[in-house]
C-alpha cells in the first residue's frame, strides 16, 4: 500500500513539482530525522535545494536545540538513568534525568548519558593524581554543562542536540568522579543490571565502590568477583555511610544505614563485616546514585513558555 | 413434589453448620432482606439499594481504551475533546484540560498509580479511558487490571511527526498486550497536506515494523484544540466523531467471561448426609455431576459468571475434594508448576518489604482460594527493586489450576511483596527441575554444577 503510495508520487505527471517538493521533504526527513516543520522550513528558505537544507538544518540544529531546551526549561525531570564507568585508578558516577521513562529507555538518551559518562571519566583521568588513597570530586549540573567533549562543544550543547530530538526536556544533574591510587580497587554497578554501552553500565540505579585489599592475597579476579558484590548490596540496601565496627548496630534490621551492620544482599546469613571479614578487604568509601531521589526545585514557568497544543 | 420440598426447604436447613445456627438472627436478616429485594424487584434487575451511587446501567458493551504518545503531542487535549464532542451529545460529561492532565495517585491493590480514568460512551459502546504519564504506571495498571486496556490510541503531531520514543511507546503498547492501535493525527491545522500524508505514511511504516497491522490501522487526522474550541468543524469535530467511529470498529469488543466454560474455585466443603458433598466457592481429577446449584441457600436455575455459589455434585466423597481445587467443565482447565509473570514489587509505603530479592527466593504464591510455594527466577536482570515491576518466572512446589491473564499475589512471611499477573505457561517441570525447586542453596549449586558439566 505504502509502496504504492510511494510509487505513484515518482510517476505523477500532472502536479509534478508537487511530487518533486513531497519527495524532497520524505527523504529530507528520512536523512536527517529532525521534524517535519523544521525540515519543510529548510526547503522553504533553500528553495527545496536538497543538500543545501540539509546543510542548513544540520548548521540549526544546534540553535533549534538550544531553542527548544529553553523553551522547555523548567519542566520537571523525574526521570532518566545513572551511568557507572571505572578503570584501575578513576571511577564516575553520573545522573541525567529526563521527563518520562520512555525516553529513559530510548536509544538517543542513552547514548546521551553513555557520553556525559565517558566525558566525565576524561576529566577524572585528567585530573593530577592526588597524594592521598582516594580523592573524591563532585560536580553539579553547571559544572557538568561545561565540560568539553571530544568533538570541542560542551555537554550542555550536546544535551541540547539530544532535546531537539526527542522533545522532552532532560538535565544534566550531577556527578561524582572517585580517584584512587594504586592498592585500591574500584568496582561500579548499575540496576537494573544487563544494559552496558561501551565501558558504561545504564540503569536507574547505580553505585561505585573502592576497596582496600588488606593481605595482598587477592587476584583480580577475586577482587572482582567480591567488589561486584558489595556494589550490588550497595545499590540494592543503600547504606548510609560505612560505619565503624564499634558502632552499636541499629534495633531494626530493616532500618539499618550503616553498611557494615546490613545483612548480605546475596546472602542474608552473614552480615557485611563478616563478608569483609572473610574476603580479607576493606571498603574505603562508596557512592551511590538514584534516579530523581533529589527532586528539582522547579521555579514557575513563565505562562507564555507553556505549550498545550499549537 | 416430595423431591421438591427436600429441595427447597430442607437441604437449604441441614445445610446451616454450627456457626450459622449461631448466628441465626444475622441469618434471618439476610433472608428477609433478599426476600424484599426479590419482591419489590422482580427477575435480574436486583440493584444494591445499601449505596446511594448512580446505578451503572450496562446497556452497552463496555471497551477499555487509553491513549499514548509524545507529552507536547497534544494527548490530553484529545481526551479533553473527546469528551467535550460527546458531551454535546449528552453521551459524556466534559472534562478540563486539568482534570485529565494531572494524572491523579490512584490505590489499586495497595499499589500507586498515577493514571487518570475517564468515561464515555458512543452510539454503540461504552468506554473507559486510560490516561497515564509514563511506561511504568501502564505496566502497573496492566497487572493490577485497574483497567486492562483492550486498545490504544495513538497521538502523534503532525508537525513533529514519528518521535524517537515513539518505539518505546509501541513497545510499551505490545507489552501490556494491545493489539489494536487507532492513530490519530494531531495538530494538522499547524501542518499541511503533504506533511500529514508523510507522517501517515512514516507511521504505517514504523507500525509495520513493531508488529503491527501497519497497513490496515485506521489513522484519523484532525486537530484536537479545534474540536476543543468548536472551531474548523472539519478537522475538530468531526474529526473527532470520525476518531470515534474508528475505535468503535476497529477495536474489537473484549470477549467476556459469560461466554467461557465455566470454572469454581471451591472455597469450602461441607456435606449434606443424603445428599451429597456441597462444594463452594485439582491434582486429581475427579469427575461427577453438578445435581443442583444454589446461591444463599436459595435454589438457582441457572449460575452465572461471579455468583457466590454453592453446587451441589454427586458421588464425590467429602474427603476427596479439598480448598484450592476448582470445578470446571471436563477438559477446559489445566494445572501448570512453570509459568512466566509479569510482577509488580511493592515499596515500602504500599506495604512491601524495603530489600531487594534475587532469584532462587522462596514465595507463597496466593490465587483464587488456593496458595502454594514458588521459586522465584529473576529473568533479565540481577535483583528486583521494591517499587519495580519485573519480569519473572515461577516454578511451583506442586502444579495448580490457572490461566494465561490470571492475577495473583505473592507473599513472604507475614508481608505482600508483589502482586502479579500470568503471562504465559511454560512447559511442567520435570523431576529432577521439580527436585531443585525445593532444594536448598548447597544442594542446588552442587547440582547446578553437575547439570552444566
Amino acid at each position: 500500500m505504502i509502496i504504492v503510495r510511494n510509487l505513484s508520487r515518482y510517476f505523477h505527471t500532472t502536479a509534478t513539482t508537487m511530487a518533486v517538493e513531497k519527495t524532497a521533504l520524505a527523504s529530507l526527513r528520512k536523512k536527517t530525522g529532525y521534524t517535519f516543520a523544521n525540515c519543510k522550513k529548510a526547503l522553504e528558505i533553500h528553495n527545496n535545494d536538497l543538500t543545501k537544507a540539509e546543510g542548513w538544518l544540520r548548521e540549526q540544529a544546534q540553535a533549534l536545540g538550544w531553542s527548544k531546551a529553553t523553551k522547555l526549561e523548567g519542566r520537571q525531570t523525574t526521570q532518566g538513568l545513572i551511568g557507572v564507568t571505572f578503570d584501575n585508578n578513576n571511577g564516575v558516577i553520573v545522573e541525567v534525568n529526563c521527563e518520562t521513562d520512555f525516553v529513559a529507555r530510548n536509544k538517543e538518551f542513552q547514548e546521551m548519558v553513555q557520553e556525559a559518562t565517558e566525558v566525565c571519566m576524561h576529566y577524572a583521568r585528567n585530573n593530577p593524581k592526588s597524594t592521598k588513597n582516594i580523592m573524591k570530586i563532585g560536580l553539579d549540573g553547571n559544572q557538568l554543562k561545561s565540560l568539553k567533549t571530544e568533538d570541542g562543544t560542551t555537554l550542555a550543547d550536546k544535551l541540547a542536540l539530544m532535546i531537539g530530538n526527542v522533545g522532552e526536556n532532560a538535565t544534566l544533574k550531577r556527578a561524582v568522579c572517585l580517584k584512587v591510587n594504586n592498592g585500591i580497587y574500584l568496582e561500579g554497578y548499575a540496576h537494573p543490571s544487563g544494559n552496558t554501552k561501551g565501558n558504561v553500565h545504564l540503569g536507574r540505579l547505580g553505585g561505585l565502590v573502592a576497596l582496600k585489599s588488606l593481605d595482598n592475597s587477592h587476584s583480580e579476579e577475586n577482587l572482582q568477583e567480591i567488589g561486584k558484590g558489595l556494589c550490588q548490596h550497595i545499590v540494592g540496601m543503600a547504606p548510609k555511610q560505612i560505619g565503624k565496627i564499634t558502632d552499636e548496630p541499629s534495633e531494626n534490621k530493616e532500618e539499618e544505614l550503616s553498611l557494615i551492620h546490613q545483612e548480605y544482599l546475596l546472602d542474608d546469613s552473614l552480615k557485611i563485616k563478616d563478608v569483609l571479614e572473610e574476603n580479607k578487604v576493606e571498603v574505603i568509601d562508596f557512592q551511590r546514585f538514584e534516579c530523581g531521589e533529589i527532586h528539582n526545585t522547579v521555579g514557575d514557568q513563565p505562562l507564555e513558555l507553556v505549550e498545550t497544543c499549537q | 413434589m416430595a423431591s421438591l420440598v427436600v429441595a427447597r426447604f430442607l437441604a437449604p436447613a441441614a445445610n446451616r453448620t454450627l456457626r450459622h445456627i449461631i448466628n441465626k438472627r444475622s441469618i434471618a436478616r439476610i433472608h428477609n432482606y433478599a426476600r424484599t429485594l426479590q419482591i419489590s424487584l422482580p427477575d435480574q434487575t436486583q440493584r444494591r439499594l445499601y449505596s446511594e451511587k448512580k446505578v451503572f446501567e450496562r446497556n452497552k458493551p463496555h471497551c477499555n481504551v487509553g491513549t499514548i504518545g509524545h507529552v507536547d503531542h497534544g494527548k490530553t487535549t484529545l481526551t479533553a475533546a473527546l469528551t467535550k464532542v460527546l458531551a454535546d451529545q449528552k453521551l459524556a460529561k466534559l472534562r478540563g484540560y486539568a482534570d485529565i492532565d494531572n494524572a491523579p495517585e490512584e490505590k489499586a491493590r495497595g499499589i500507586t498509580i498515577n493514571v487518570a480514568h475517564i468515561e464515555y460512551q458512543t452510539e454503540k459502546r461504552h468506554y473507559g479511558h486510560t490516561d497515564c504519564p509514563g511506561h511504568a504506571d501502564y505496566i502497573k495498571n496492566m497487572i493490577t487490571g485497574a483497567a486492562q486496556m483492550d486498545g490504544a490510541i495513538m497521538v502523534v503531531a503532525a508537525t513533529d511527526g514519528v518521535m524517537p520514543q515513539t518505539r518505546e511507546h509501541l513497545l510499551l503498547a505490545k507489552q501490556i498486550g494491545v493489539k489494536h492501535l487507532v492513530v490519530f493525527i494531531n495538530k494538522v491545522d499547524a501542518a499541511d497536506k503533504e506533511m500529514v500524508e508523510l507522517v501517515e505514511m512514516e507511521i504505517r511504516e514504523l507500525l509495520n515494523e513493531m508488529g503491527f497491522d501497519g497497513d490496515n490501522v485506521p489513522i484519523i487526522t484532525g486537530s484536537a484544540l479545534c474540536a476543543l474550541e468548536g472551531k474548523d468543524p472539519e478537522i475538530g469535530k468531526d474529526a473527532i466523531l470520525k476518531l470515534l467511529d474508528a475505535i468503535d470498529n476497529y477495536i474489537p469488543t473484549p470477549e467476556r467471561e459469560l461466554d467461557k466454560p465455566f470454572l469454581l474455585p471451591i472455597e469450602h466443603v461441607y456435606s449434606i448426609p443424603g445428599r451429597g458433598t456441597v462444594v463452594t466457592g485439582f491434582n486429581k481429577v475427579i469427575k461427577s455431576t453438578v445435581t443442583g446449584v444454589e446461591m444463599f441457600h436459595q435454589i438457582l436455575d441457572e449460575a452465572q459468571a461471579g455468583d457466590q455459589l454453592g453446587a451441589l455434585v454427586r458421588s464425590v466423597k467429602r474427603e476427596e475434594i479439598k480448598r484450592g481445587m476448582v470445578m470446571a467443565k471436563p477438559g477446559t482447565v489445566k494445572s501448570y508448576d512453570n509459568i512466566e509473570t509479569q510482577v509488580y514489587v511493592l515499596n515500602k509505603e504500599e506495604g512491601g518489604r524495603s530489600k531487594p530479592f534475587t532469584s532462587y527466593i522462596q514465595l507463597q504464591m496466593f490465587c483464587r482460594t488456593w496458595d502454594t510455594a514458588v521459586q522465584v527466577i529473576v529473568v533479565d536482570k540481577e535483583m528486583v527493586m521494591p517499587g519495580e515491576d519485573s519480569k519473572l518466572i515461577l516454578k511451583m512446589v506442586k502444579p495448580m489450576v490457572l490461566e494465561q491473564g490470571q492475577r495473583f499475589t505473592l507473599r513472604d512471611g507475614m508481608q505482600t511483596l508483589g502482586t502479579g499477573v500470568v503471562t504465559k505457561v511454560l512447559p511442567p517441570l520435570n523431576d529432577e527441575e521439580r527436585e531443585l525447586v525445593t532444594a536448598g542453596k548447597k544442594a542446588r549449586e552442587k547440582k547446578l554444577a553437575k547439570m552444566n558439566q
